[in-house]
């Protein structure tokens, strides 16, 4: 059985009177790597957890492969854990660690020294199977963690923000070593964490999750360009994203967005007095090549980034603060008034009151 | 607040020196005669602006409170009941100071207390260092209203062909005791204080001073080893385990003392004081049925507390104030009246105490005939062996002979050590 | 060691000083005093300095054979009542550990035994253990058994002493215990649930390799405290019935206190103090070792 189609029904989950998690569904394929994001508190790690059974559902139903496996011990799912705190056995050395799963099922020994040495291999870690956790660093004993899941061969991984405690490099590292693996081994991937980097270069999926709600599932890229709301416009930015407020008045046939003093055709925002408008940073060029839209701003701040410029400039209207992003060679002043450029298809509309996108 | 905090030290300092009231700190037993002169220490206080303290505690916690108290130089304790057979031990650690000049400058009259308990707790050879402050002469106490029973008495009589009556000799007791014995219907012949060191020690002096045995001829050479003794221990081991309740191998006098006195014994052998509290209906369902006669057969076991004033005692020309008041005549009559076991012949004599208390003949005669332990400086250690080797009789883990033998040995051992022999 | 370390030693060193003085005179003076006065041959009645009689004393001990029967007696009952509080404190300190509701209250009940002076202890039980007058043997009575007799039986008291030192006790081991339990991570227990272990495995590969450092210090306080037990048998057995509970302090201080002999006293406190040297000596490292 080398497939794991995973699929939430309907999942809650209440602590006393607080609703975590809140009526969620969503369906993982096969070989998958689906990123649970959001902010601390959404949901997302009860959501993993009680996918792996380690805390009861309070209603809904998860199904694996067909089979409700709701009420199933974890030992009984197939699946794999890797917690955020590594969770190692401090007491055993890492051969130890990894082989405890094995032990406790009755495997053969020479079949658990196989499976050690294949695992070793693959992580890169034999140098340290005779070390106890505390005889590691942050990166070995995340492996270690890593290693004593592979070791079980499960059907599914499900990893709790596994790389937070690691510091920026290794991080960088273990993404990318992630990502092969996940490729390597063809399983599903379940992955919790709060990085939109992360989510952005690891996922085949993510799923943006608040306040124990789903927001939006979707391609890393689909999710990017074409937000469904401004949380999510906001959620997923690097570093940062302009969501800006403006009144719209009919001009003819034409609807006037007052802060930036253009004038679009777009028969959905007709009935509307005031919207959200949001447009990244990337989006914004001091030239005009293709794009037909402009309007003018006032330097405020130039932070630079080493490898480029992040500028925050003041709306000439309403005086609203926007960020645009330049290559490093440009020069600007405080105060300096330039102009700004833009494709339409860039501007994004938000309701006023749902914080979801207008189409 | 610093000025405030200093002013108060002051202040507590100042007072804590008060040199205008004394209070004189003493250990006392938890008897019915330490109560008695609680209820009378007011008056003690309002008389002389003295305080009293006492530290009421267990017979067996005293002895090891004092000890460290009278090794100092300047003891806890002002004054102290000394008990008998402490006498031998305080006396040859010079721990009691002489009363002689007290008792010459003050015209206190000695005269007035029994002879047998000056020599007991009041004087050592030539010198007083006590005055006698209660008598625990042992009686033995019985039901009076089962033997004036007629039922009792026509049973008796048919099974053992004698009078049912008040004991006076062992054997009659000895029957009456298996007569009396009903283990179904939870009623004992007797009860006995078997417990470690000295319940079950001074209990069975009694048995071998009523079976006309002795500890020790006047060389010190030990009289343990006799037939006498011998039965009076195998008496005592059969009292415990056929004609008694379980658990009286580890019985204080107190438990002993509720058995009977929630009427479940026929006999008790212990305290004469005990009287008081058989009287009492709040400690007692038995009250004016026991009899509190002579143990019978040749005597019974001796015992009294002598008033001393340690040489540690902190005050004490104000302790002597107290030993005077305490064993005033007017004093020790309230207390006797209220139950206490005197130790003067004034209070015997008394017509309105033998009005009161009928059992005060025979009291007397009690007094007249008790003999005395073995008083030596190591008497309390002797008490605890007696312990140990009575014990292990009782419970089975070796026969009377032995037991006796050993208790011999060591009294033997012991005497040489004081150097008696 | 730069200026500011050295002047922060001094400091703290200064700090200590007052303690450590005190200290010093009230509890190692007298031990020192005790351990001079083992080699004389000093009674109370004859308080001096005169007869140095060297090891006498000792040999005397040693070849005593009360002395020898007491050791016995306190061995048997430290190791049996150490080993059943253990054992009764783990099993309670593991089912507190897992209430959530109402866990002061059990565990102010279950401390009150502890709280109480070990004198009003031992007064209270032998009211209970009253052959005739006493609750225990009553309340055995009205289920058909026959009354026991609790502290007069040889076999029977020293079996009832263990037991009213565990009810006083007990405590302390949960105390101990459940702190140590209350400070294990649940992580590696959640692991443990994934990789399939059921509850006598986390036990076994969890909880005890956690507890060993917490389970050893325990024990051996405890063990040292039980030595000195001697509240309990003055007050309930005097040592008796003969001396199936003449434990070994309660000897020795009837050695000083009634025999008079402080000398001799002293040598046997002596020995005392070396077996429980001896037993500190690995906790000691041990706890040095940990602190690694």
């Amino acid at each position: 059985m080398n497939s794991n189609h995973i699929q939430l029904i309907g999942v809650t989950k209440n602590f006393d009177k607080n609703t975590v998690v809140n009526n969620i569904s969503f369906e993982i394929a096969d070989n998958e790597f689906f990123v649970l994001l959001g902010p601390s508190g959404c949901g997302k790690s009860t959501t993993l957890r009680m996918i792996a059974g380690l805390e009861d559902i309070s209603e809904g139903k998860i199904i694996s492969n067909g089979v409700d496996i709701t009420e199933e011990d974890p030992k009984d799912r197939n699946m794999a854990f890797v917690f955020q705190n590594y969770a190692l056995y401090p007491h055993m050395n890492v051969r130890k660690n990894l082989s405890y799963s094995l032990k406790l099922r009755k495997v053969e020994k020479s079949k658990i020294n196989q499976k050690i040495e294949w695992v070793s291999n693959l992580l890169k870690i034999n140098e340290l199977l005779d070390r106890k956790p505390s005889q590691l660093s942050g990166g070995q004993r995340q492996r270690v963690a890593l290693g004593r899941s592979l070791v079980r061969e499960p059907n599914a991984f499900l990893l709790d923000e596994p790389l937070s405690n690691l510091d920026a490099q290794l991080r960088v590292e273990m993404r990318q070593e992630l990502t092969l693996l996940q490729k390597d081994l063809s399983k599903t991937f379940i992955y919790v964490t709060h990085d939109q980097v992360e989510a952005m270069t690891m996922a085949s999926r993510i799923c943006i999750m608040n306040h124990g709600e789903v927001l939006q599932i979707g391609k890393p890229q689909e999710v990017y360009d074409k937000p469904n709301s401004i949380f999510v416009a906001k959620f997923l930015a690097n570093p940062v994203n302009n969501i800006l407020k403006s009144k719209i008045i009919k001009k003819d046939d034409s609807l006037w967005i007052e802060s930036l003093n253009i004038f679009i055709n777009n028969q959905n925002l007709n009935n509307l007095s005031e919207i959200y408008f949001s447009i990244r940073p990337e989006n914004l060029k001091l030239n005009n090549h293709d794009q037909s839209y402009n309007f003018e701003v006032k330097i405020i701040q130039i932070e630079n980034h080493g490898h480029e410029l992040l500028i925050s400039a003041q709306l000439e209207f309403d005086k609203q603060i926007i960020y645009f992003r330049t290559t490093k060679d440009k020069y600007f002043m405080i105060g300096e008034k330039i102009k700004l450029y833009f494709h339409i298809k860039d501007l994004l509309f938000f309701d006023m009151i749902t914080e979801r996108i207008i189409t | 607040m610093r000025n405030i905090f200093s002013c108060l030290i002051i202040a507590l300092t100042f007072f804590s020196f008060n040199a205008n009231s004394v209070t004189l700190r003493a250990v006392m037993e938890n008897v019915p005669d330490t109560k008695f002169i609680q209820e009378l220490l007011p008056e003690f206080t309002e008389k002389t602006g003295i305080e009293v303290e006492f530290e009421v505690m267990g017979y067996g916690e005293m002895h090891p409170k004092l000890v460290p108290s009278l090794t100092a130089s300047t003891g806890s304790y002002d004054f102290m009941p000394v008990d008998f057979y402490w006498v031998g031990e305080f006396d040859k650690a010079g721990w009691m100071m002489p009363l002689d000049d007290m008792i010459a400058k003050d015209g206190f009259d000695t005269s007035v207390y029994f002879n047998s308990l000056m020599e007991l707790t009041g004087k050592v050879g030539d010198t007083t260092y006590m005055l006698p402050f209660y008598n625990y002469a042992m009686g033995l106490t019985v039901r009076k209203d089962l033997i004036e029973n007629a039922s009792n008495q026509a049973e008796f009589k048919s099974k053992y062909g004698m009078e049912l009556k008040i004991p006076t000799e062992w054997d009659e007791y000895l029957k009456q005791v298996e007569f009396f014995t009903d283990k179904d219907n939870g009623f004992y012949g007797v009860v006995n204080q078997g417990g470690k060191a000295d319940p079950i020690a001074m209990e069975w002096s009694n048995y071998l001073f009523a079976r006309g045995g002795a500890f020790h001829d006047q060389n010190w050479n030990g009289l343990l080893n006799s037939s006498n003794a011998v039965d009076a221990l195998n008496d005592y081991i059969s009292m415990i385990n056929n004609y008694g309740p379980i658990g009286a191998e580890s019985f204080s006098f107190d438990e002993a003392f509720n058995v009977a006195a929630q009427g479940n014994a026929y006999s008790y052998l212990t305290y004469n004081w005990f009287l008081g509290s058989y009287n009492d209906p709040e400690q007692s369902s038995v009250v004016d049925k026991m009899a509190l006669i002579p143990v019978p057969g040749e005597g019974g076991l001796n015992g009294a507390w002598g008033w001393s004033i340690p040489k540690s005692s902190p005050n004490p020309e104000a302790a002597w104030e107290f030993l005077k008041w305490v064993e005033s005549p007017d004093i020790a009559k309230r207390r006797a009246e209220m139950g206490g076991a005197a130790t003067r012949k004034d209070v015997f004599d008394d017509p309105a105490l033998n009005a009161k208390f009928d059992h005060y003949p025979g009291l007397k005669n009690l007094l007249a005939t008790s003999k005395n332990f073995p008083v030596f400086t190591y008497t309390p250690q002797f008490v605890e062996v007696m312990g140990t080797e009575l014990s292990k009789a009782v419970i089975g883990e070796q026969d009377a002979k032995t037991a006796l033998m050993n208790m011999n040995n060591q009294l033997e051992e012991l005497a040489a050590k004081d150097g008696k022999r | 060691m730069n200026k500011i370390q050295f002047y922060d030693r001094r400091f703290g060193y200064l700090f200590v000083s007052p303690a450590v003085l005190i200290l010093s005179i009230v509890i190692l003076a007298p031990i020192v005093l005790a351990i001079i006065t083992s080699f004389y041959d000093y009674t109370l009645i004859n308080r001096s300095f005169e007869n140095f009689i060297g090891l006498k004393n000792y040999f005397a001990s040693v070849s005593n054979e009360k002395f020898i029967h007491s050791s016995i007696v306190t061995i048997f009952f430290v190791l049996l009542v150490v080993l059943f509080e253990f054992l009764i404190g783990f099993l309670i300190a593991i089912l507190l550990n897992q209430v959530e509701k109402f866990r002061n209250i059990y565990y102010f009940i279950l401390l009150i035994p502890l709280l109480i002076n070990p004198v009003v202890v031992g007064l209270i039980w032998r009211m209970f253990l009253h052959p005739q007058l006493g609750i225990l043997n009553y309340l055995i009575g009205l289920i058909g058994i026959d009354p026991v007799n609790w502290l007069g039986d040889p076999q029977n008291a020293f079996i009832t002493i263990i037991f009213v030192d565990i009810w006083h006790q007990v405590s302390f081991m949960i105390i101990l215990l459940l702190a140590g339990l209350a400070s294990i991570p649940e992580e590696p227990y959640e692991a443990a649930r994934v990789d399939g272990a059921n509850m006598f495995e986390q036990f076994r590969d969890i909880t005890l390799p956690y507890m060993r450092p917490v389970i050893i210090i325990t024990l051996l306080i405890r063990l040292i405290f039980a030595l000195k037990t001697y509240d309990l048998i003055y007050i309930m057995t005097k040592g008796g019935p003969g001396d199936a509970t003449d434990i070994i302090s309660y000897y020795i201080y009837r050695s000083a206190f009634i025999g008079l002999d402080l000398g001799q006293a002293a040598s046997m406190s002596v020995i005392l103090l070396l077996i429980v040297c001896v037993i500190i000596y690995p906790l000691f490292k041990f706890m040095n070792r940990a602190d690694e």
